[in-house]
């Protein structure tokens, strides 16, 4: 990946040559498709609403609409590699209130929306008209840097000078595997132009801790302006960036767009060449890290959860199931999971700085809030420990066949500027001791909606045994 | 103003946006349509010059509407909301004079000769806000709940109906409530209609608040009429009668009229009128959700797992399915389900069982964009907050995006008014018994 230059007042990054990439040849003729296609459809468009241009072009055979293909053939129930790397344009960061907004603009593509657990409640987004944009932003807390992965009910209103185009849209709350957790949706533009979007964010609802405790509670506005042109379209979709075909549907994920450097890591078949070496284990860090000290040249942190060696308590071990991983875990790779997430579960002693500041919501009756142990249980992805907002867990634990909490106690969603979002419960009644058994239920699973390569894994996700090690 | 172009466009299609247009150019498009089609004007049934044996209360409209296979009322196809604001002359010392009030009434009683109080002929409200009421000295009696209009959610930031009074005029035939507004503040000639003339001096008294005017329709495939309108998907099932692709209005999930009519003091048989105005994101919920999870968001999860509701509501029959278990299950399903339905959620403000809202609420493509007009009626506006709580849900442990549909309005104004007695529906005062 190149730096981060910035421009005029636009920054570009992911804005890759076609030429000397694995698939360049596809990637020629997607771009070629989008030349050819984009005159063409709008002479048709004029006349013929219905013209051809996406329902027989299926996105899979064809690139007469100019999008890259997605189709990844049976790809595995966990997360695994796309068939490309996607191409976006990158606008300076808005102030909205204590926050910033990190708008990024694509083509519109395909995406996965969720509401429930089933096969039935997976939808895939496949747009049915190439114009218009995959809208995207992050949202940080100017004071801690958090990445605010949480839907409160966002909402968007984009103009054509003082016309308002179309509805307002609430974007969904999304994660992708180069972007980390973000907002986006497609959004259909009538014509080539200037557009400026409104931004309208709520106050937070989600529980916050330690520097988030008692802020963002106000309802706060950014506006920026895009332009939508011939320039944009090639940008985004000629800058699109395909891997190999057998890679499509490994067992990994892309790394971070705004990690590292390309210049570093050689280039992306230097990647490719480490993603064979180890298929299906990471014997380094276990993840894509080493790259997070890089956010100075994006402007735009990516979500990532701290790593493991980051907490400060008790790692809860794995009882040794299923998933074949057993022991205290020690490195992301190593954490057990469920349909594919990793999930944490950390340990907080009562009176430790840690399991203070996770109690204390800043919402205390008295503000005595009397603590007690803190239990964090933390859902990341696998590889690039993005985090799993918007599910219900629950935990019980067991001691000797006694239930010492539950069964089934319901966890908090919870925003800590340290321990970013995770899944939390005050131990205020009881005491969870060395050898008990901590059982972390998904009651539903993550609802947020999902690019490729994300959308088999997170949805029917089994419970977990833990257990509570030696100190 | 520029009039839609009748060669695109359906019957109906056209006969909305001439609604939506307004004016004398309009109507007289809307009455060319009209006798094209019958070789004559339409027949719209004649009303009465017996005022006394029109019902007490304004919102009596039920008994005189039609209703469907499974005993839903059907409500009038046409609507329009008309802002109104007093004129200087119209007050004396800040209060109506006699006069202004003289003009309103026999303003309103014209009409009533002019048609049937029927869906058929002409329905209509006039309603009074908070605004309106402050200027006497007097409170409004004990036991009438009309504060003024708020924000009801963290999301919204909605504009507020501070002008005087809302005249919601409804009927089946488009040209009815168009030739009504010309008649009462048009320029051009009087209508006549059942050899009633349409003459009227309201203009001396309300100035239209033409910026908040608003119009919109109900009814068995009307949406799906509309996907010319940018904003409109061609996904709008073709026999959905709102926008969203559901029935609604289901006579069990609505309030009785005697449930919303305000029982005693001055305002006896009257009510109170809570109407907010929002736009809808159709483009998503109908190309980015598939059915299962509209109707999980729409009624239920469970709805949707045991397939309770057909592809437009037509298995739900006079009722929408909720049984108490369902209702109750709201919170467990949050967690559990990770979705909950809008119409469970809202069900939660029931008292006793008992939907303590009577909707009637229209769609509308005012801006040419999708949305909805949400007029209810409720004995007290207190009812309404405690039903949009329940809807709001923001006690739910679920997703902003699966709670409900709360994804895909956005409140954009609302207003309160009460709706007086027919008695005192001409600028009443604040406590008329005072």
């Amino acid at each position: 990946m190149q730096d981060i230059t910035p421009t005029t007042d636009e920054m570009e990054i992911d804005r890759r040559t076609l030429i000397a990439q694995t698939g360049a040849a596809t990637g020629v003729l997607a771009l070629a498709g989008c030349l050819d296609g984009d005159d063409d459809e709008e002479d048709e468009d004029e006349d013929d609403p219905d013209a051809e241009n996406g329902d027989e072009n299926g996105a899979d055979e064809d690139y007469g609409d100019g999008r890259p293909t997605i189709e990844v053939e049976d790809p595995p129930n966990a997360v695994y590699l796309p068939t490309h790397r996607e191409a976006m344009r990158m606008l300076d960061p808005v102030e909205a209130g204590d926050m910033m907004l990190g708008p990024m603009l694509s083509y519109p593509h395909d995406f996965w929306t969720i509401a429930g657990s089933g096969e039935d409640a997976v939808e895939r987004e496949s747009p049915d008209d190439g114009r218009g944009v995959h809208m995207m932003f992050t949202l940080w807390d100017q004071q801690t840097g958090t990445v605010l992965p949480v839907d409160d009910g966002v909402q968007i209103r984009v103009y054509d000078g003082d016309e308002q185009v179309g509805s307002p849209v609430s974007p969904w709350s999304m994660i992708s595997q180069e972007m980390g957790f973000h907002f986006g949706d497609n959004v259909t533009l009538p014509e080539d132009g200037t557009y400026t979007v409104e931004v309208t964010i709520p106050p937070l609802s989600v529980r916050t801790t330690g520097d988030l405790a008692g802020r963002l509670d106000e309802r706060v506005s950014a506006t920026f302006e895009f332009e939508y042109d011939d320039e944009f379209r090639h940008e985004v979709i000629g800058g699109v960036q395909y891997l190999d075909e057998e890679q499509w549907g490994d067992r990994d994920a892309l790394e971070p767009m705004d990690h590292g450097d390309h210049g570093e890591h050689g280039d992306h078949d230097g990647h490719d060449d480490e993603d064979h070496d180890h298929e299906e284990e990471h014997d380094h860090n276990g993840d894509h890290d080493g790259h997070d000290e890089h956010d100075d040249h994006a402007h735009v942190p990516y979500s990532a959860l701290p790593r493991i060696e980051e907490y400060g308590g008790t790692i809860l071990a794995t009882a040794g199931d299923e998933s074949g991983v057993e022991g205290v875990p020690t490195a992301h790779d190593s954490l057990p999971r469920s349909d594919d997430a990793a999930i944490l579960v950390a340990l907080f002693e009562d009176g430790s700085a840690d399991a203070e500041r996770l109690s204390d919501d800043g919402d205390g009756d008295d503000g005595s809030s009397s603590a007690g142990q803190y239990l964090l249980v933390s859902p990341r992805t696998p590889y690039n420990r993005v985090p799993l907002a918007d599910a219900a867990l629950s935990v019980t634990v067991e001691r000797d066949g006694d239930t010492i909490v539950g069964p089934d106690t319901a966890l908090a969603e919870t925003l800590d500027s340290e321990y970013g979002i995770h899944y939390g419960l005050v131990v205020d009644d009881a005491q969870i001791e060395t050898g008990d058994s901590v059982t972390v239920t998904i009651d539903s699973p993550p609802q947020i909606a999902r690019h490729q390569g994300y959308d088999t894994a997170f949805l029917e996700m089994p419970p977990i045994e833990f257990t509570v090690p030696e100190q | 103003m520029t009039l839609p172009d009748r060669s695109t466009l359906s019957r109906r299609e056209y006969a909305r946006a001439l609604v939506a247009v307004g004016g004398a150019t309009a109507l007289s498009a809307c009455l060319d349509m009209s006798s094209d089609e019958n070789g004559e004007e339409n027949n719209v049934p004649s009303g009465t010059d017996d005022p006394d044996s029109l019902p007490a209360r304004q919102h009596a409209w039920n008994e005189f509407a039609t209703r469907d296979d499974d005993g839903n009322v059907e409500p009038p196809a046409h609507h329009v909301l008309l802002p109104l604001a007093l004129t200087e002359r119209a007050t004396a010392d800040g209060e109506p004079t006699a006069d202004a009030r003289e003009t309103t009434e026999s303003t309103l009683r014209t009409l009533e000769r002019a048609y049937e109080w029927s869906t058929d002929g002409l329905l209509f409200t006039l309603g009074y806000t908070p605004s309106y009421f402050e200027r006497f000295d007097e409170d409004l009696p004990e036991g009438v709940d009309l504060p003024e209009p708020a924000a009801l959610t963290s999301r919204e930031d909605p504009a507020f109906d501070e002008f005087d009074a809302l005249l919601h005029l409804a009927s089946n035939h488009p040209e009815v409530v168009l030739e009504v507004e010309e008649g009462l503040f048009g320029d051009q000639e009087e209508p006549e209609r059942n050899g009633v003339v349409l003459e009227s001096d309201l203009s001396a008294v309300f100035e239209r608040v033409d910026e908040n005017r608003r119009t919109g329709f109900v009814g068995a495939g009307l949406p799906a009429e509309h996907t010319e309108v940018s904003s409109v998907p061609d996904a709008v099932p073709e026999d959905a009668p709102f926008f969203m692709g559901f029935r609604s209005g289901f006579d069990r999930t609505q309030a009785s009229e005697d449930r919303v009519t305000i029982d005693d003091g001055p305002f006896a048989d009257g009510t109170t009128q809570h109407v907010s105005s929002m736009d809808i994101q159709l483009e998503v919920w109908f190309e980015q959700e598939n059915h299962y999870q509209r109707v999980s968001k729409m009624f239920s999860p469970e709805h949707a797992a045991e397939e309770l509701v057909g592809d437009v509501g037509e298995e739900l029959g006079s009722d929408s399915g909720l049984t108490d278990e369902r209702i109750e299950a709201t919170t467990t399903d949050a967690r559990q389900e990770g979705v909950v339905g809008h119409a469970q959620k809202a069900a939660r403000g029931r008292e006793d069982g008992d939907p303590p809202l009577l909707r009637r609420d229209f769609n509308t493509i005012d801006g040419d964009r999708p949305g909805l007009h949400f007029v209810s009626l409720q004995h007290e506006i207190a009812d309404f907050v405690r039903v949009r709580e329940a809807m709001t849900g923001a006690d739910l442990d679920v997703a902003s995006a699966n709670n409900g549909i709360l994804h895909y309005i956005f409140v954009n104004r609302r207003g309160n008014y009460l709706l007086p007695p027919r008695g005192f529906r001409a600028l009443p005062a604040a406590n008329p018994d005072a």
